[in-house]
């Protein structure tokens, strides 16, 4: 198969960019692959996506490089088919309309997959007859807004697929967006194994990883430690990651007295490296669209202590077998389960093994074989439609025109802008 | 933290900054770095690739030795000369390069080992590799860095001399190492910060605290310099522990902000070991073991005192006046 990713910006640092990386280069060991970035800001990737994998941009926003784009006055002209109730509206333009809808127009792949709601709109609506269309969700149906929603909602008809990254956003993609004949599948982000040994159990670290966020609630963490090292103060609680919260953080470790106890570590790359240092992992957010740290921790051979929230945590963790899941915001909670884990050095080893044997479900070879069948399903489905006469293209076209009247007419009354 | 915030501190800490970890003022010792970094980039902007990068992966032993790793490039058959070479920044004497052999270490992996017997200077070592094919030497990049076994790092209190090498990532992505050598040491652990003054516990390395050891607070100030503060250690065996009344640093300010750095005189007449934590995984104490200023009257000012690791990593009190950002 020829497969053909589209992302936001494929030199930039984050999980979808990651996670493309990795699928992507796991998908060249047997298909052409190639990743093409609708914006590309520096030279080199953070994240490399190997030396099969053809990677190109579409808009150069290197200021200092020959081709730049950012002064085309279409450049400053808003965008018409990228939604503008999209996050990254501000970033799209009349000429990422323009570039994008051409490279969709001669696209040559069999296999196009959008990596966020903005990209798999223009996916639907101006890729050329042929190509399989997938569109990928890397956040949540739940965390978009209504007008985001109705342009999807609009739109989406068109794709053959889209997938989530839980089985929790992909029952919300089915029950609140109904796609007629279009595939609602979840599948999981791969995690590599990591490059070094897993951790031992003996090191006294809890370790947590992830920006300094309010979605992170550190705040919850810090203070369930504070309960911890009243019973145990021969353990450390270490927090990597940079970000807005780190000064009210500070104040807090200050506040409770933990300065030798917890510790802010600053941004750390690998992140491998840290989770072996430690014997116990700990989530304490509010809402984790899949769970990427929860993962890279198992496959460290750490056992996980996370809140319960939407959407990974419950299908990543199998509680009290390789982790454990308390309730969000709940310090106590949190503190009595990384207790038990402290206390227990059996459990914790034993816990952590568990860990290392069920995370290796998301080993990338695993997840990009879930893909690569995906692709395949619909691969065949699509050639076998156009020996019927290209009836699925023809409805799913008739479908988006009606919800795209039907959202517009709400839209109207309403007073949303919905692009 | 940048190096340029790092800069905009007092006059009073000037010795500090000369540490902080700036590879382009790296001059003499780093004049190859320069010229392979501005050629890359002028590659890059052609359009054509850069130099494969080489990479690095480092594995910690808990007696101070490092094992790095690295996956030889493509169609370069290493020669027996083959080194990784160590340089320190800013030196350029025969101390100041360590070239430790570059070994096969099975399929297209190379090998070489930093005992924890070579002894280097303190200071941050560039890393780089030569392949022995006459080309420049190479830059390395950091890989994986497993350093768990420093963790919780706990020599014999015995040691005569204490060697610490922490690898790192530089500000540029460059791998580097900062080396400590030191004997006797005194190593802080935790401490307590009260209004009344701070409370350092920690561990003796390389002497035995014996009658009439002290911990000793000295004013970096030059001009006009306070006498230092002394206080009484409390021992048991290596283990030792102070507490230094902030009143007698607030006594003796006079303006702006003041750092002390902390010594410990492990006998009456002993040679003074600085304080320090060497002993983990953490390359930069500054930026990750933090502890509050808090509040001293000091006449009609209002000070803030609190402790803070150097960029050396050693223990030192900053004594801030009302005034002071």
């Amino acid at each position: 198969m020829h497969i053909s990713f589209l992302i936001h910006n494929a030199y930039g640092i984050g999980g979808t960019i990651r996670t493309t990386c990795t699928l992507a280069r796991t998908l060249a060991e047997q298909h052409d692959v190639e990743i093409v970035s609708a914006l590309r800001h520096r030279d080199t990737p953070v994240f490399d996506p190997g030396p099969r994998v053809a990677l190109r941009h579409l808009v150069d926003l290197r200021e200092s490089g020959p081709h730049y784009d950012g002064g085309d006055p279409a450049h400053a002209r808003p965008a018409k088919v990228f939604p503008a109730a999209e996050r990254r509206y501000d970033q799209y333009s009349e000429l990422t309309d323009r570039r994008i809808a051409q490279h969709l127009r001669r696209i040559e792949a069999d296999v196009v997959v959008g990596t966020r709601p903005g990209l798999n709109v223009h996916l639907a609506r101006q890729t050329r007859r042929g190509p399989v269309r997938i569109g990928q969700e890397h956040l949540t149906l739940d965390t978009h807004s209504r007008a985001l929603k109705m342009a999807l909602r609009g739109a989406y008809p068109r794709l053959d697929a889209v997938t989530t990254v839980t089985e929790a956003d992909a029952r919300a993609y089915r029950r609140r967006l109904r796609l007629p004949g279009v595939r609602v599948e979840a599948v999981p982000n791969g995690v590599p194994a990591p490059a070094l040994p897993p951790a031992d159990g003996t090191g006294k670290v809890v370790v947590a990883a992830g920006r300094l966020a309010p979605v992170k609630r550190y705040d919850v963490l810090v203070r369930a430690f504070a309960r911890v090292v009243a019973e145990r103060p021969d353990w450390r609680l270490r927090i990597y990651g940079g970000g807005a919260e780190k000064a009210a953080l500070r104040s807090l470790i200050d506040e409770l007295g933990l300065y030798n106890h917890v510790f802010l570590m600053g941004p750390a790359h690998p992140l491998e490296a840290e989770w072996a240092k430690g014997s116990i992992a700990a989530v304490s957010s509010s809402m984790e669209a899949f769970g990427m740290t929860i993962v890279e921790a198992m496959r460290c051979g750490l056992p996980v202590v996370a809140t319960d929230c939407p959407h990974g945590p419950g299908e990543i963790i199998s509680d009290g077998v390789d982790g454990r899941l308390v309730p969000v915001g709940d310090p106590e909670a949190m503190a009595g389960a990384l207790l038990t884990l402290i206390g227990d050095d059996d459990a914790r080893r034993r816990m952590g093994a568990a860990a290392l044997a069920a995370s290796a479900r998301f080993d990338p070879a695993r997840i990009a074989a879930r893909h690569e069948a995906l692709f395949g399903e619909l691969l065949a489905r699509r050639r076998a439609s156009w020996l019927h006469g290209g009836l699925h293209r023809a409805r799913g076209a008739l479908l988006s025109g009606a919800y795209a009247t039907k959202d517009a007419a709400r839209a109207a009354l309403r007073g949303v802008r919905t692009a | 933290m940048t190096a340029s915030r790092q800069l905009t501190w007092t006059g009073d800490e000037t010795k500090e900054s000369a540490a902080i970890d700036q590879e382009a003022t790296a001059g003499s010792g780093g004049a190859p770095d320069g010229r392979e970094r501005r050629a890359g980039r002028r590659k890059r902007a052609d359009g054509t690739a850069a130099p494969a990068e080489l990479r690095a992966d480092c594995i910690a032993d808990s007696a101070g030795g490092l094992t790095f790793d690295l996956t030889a490039p493509k169609d370069t058959a290493p020669a027996w000369s083959a080194a990784l070479v160590l340089r320190r920044r800013g030196g350029d004497g025969a101390d100041d390069e360590v070239r430790l052999p570059l070994g096969p270490n099975g399929a297209g992996r190379l090998r070489a080992v930093l005992p924890s017997t070579v002894a280097l200077a303190e200071g941050r070592w560039n890393a780089y590799a030569d392949l022995g094919d006459g080309d420049a030497l190479r830059r390395l990049q950091p890989g994986v860095n497993d350093l768990r076994s420093l963790v919780d790092r706990r020599p014999l209190a015995g040691i005569g001399r204490l060697g610490v090498r922490i690898p790192y990532a530089t500000k540029l992505g460059n791998l580097a190492l900062r080396s400590w050598l030191r004997g006797p040491h005194a190593e802080a652990g935790d401490i307590l910060v009260s209004p009344d003054g701070m409370t350092v516990s920690g561990r003796l390395y390389g002497a035995a605290p014996a009658a009439g050891a002290l911990a000793e607070a000295r004013a970096r100030r030059a001009a006009g310099s306070p006498a230092p503060v002394t206080v009484p250690l409390t021992v048991d065996g290596p283990e030792f522990c102070f507490t230094l009344p902030y009143e007698e640093l607030a006594g003796r300010w006079a303006h702006g902000t003041e750092p002390w750095d902390l010594w410990l005189r492990p006998a009456e007449g002993a040679h003074p070991v600085r304080i320090a934590r060497l002993l983990d995984d953490v390359a930069d104490k500054k930026q990750v073991f933090n502890y509050p200023a808090l509040p001293v009257p000091a006449g009609a000012a209002q000070l803030r005192i609190g402790p803070y690791y150097t960029l050396d990593n050693d223990l030192a009190v900053r004594v801030a006046g009302p005034d002071a950002g």
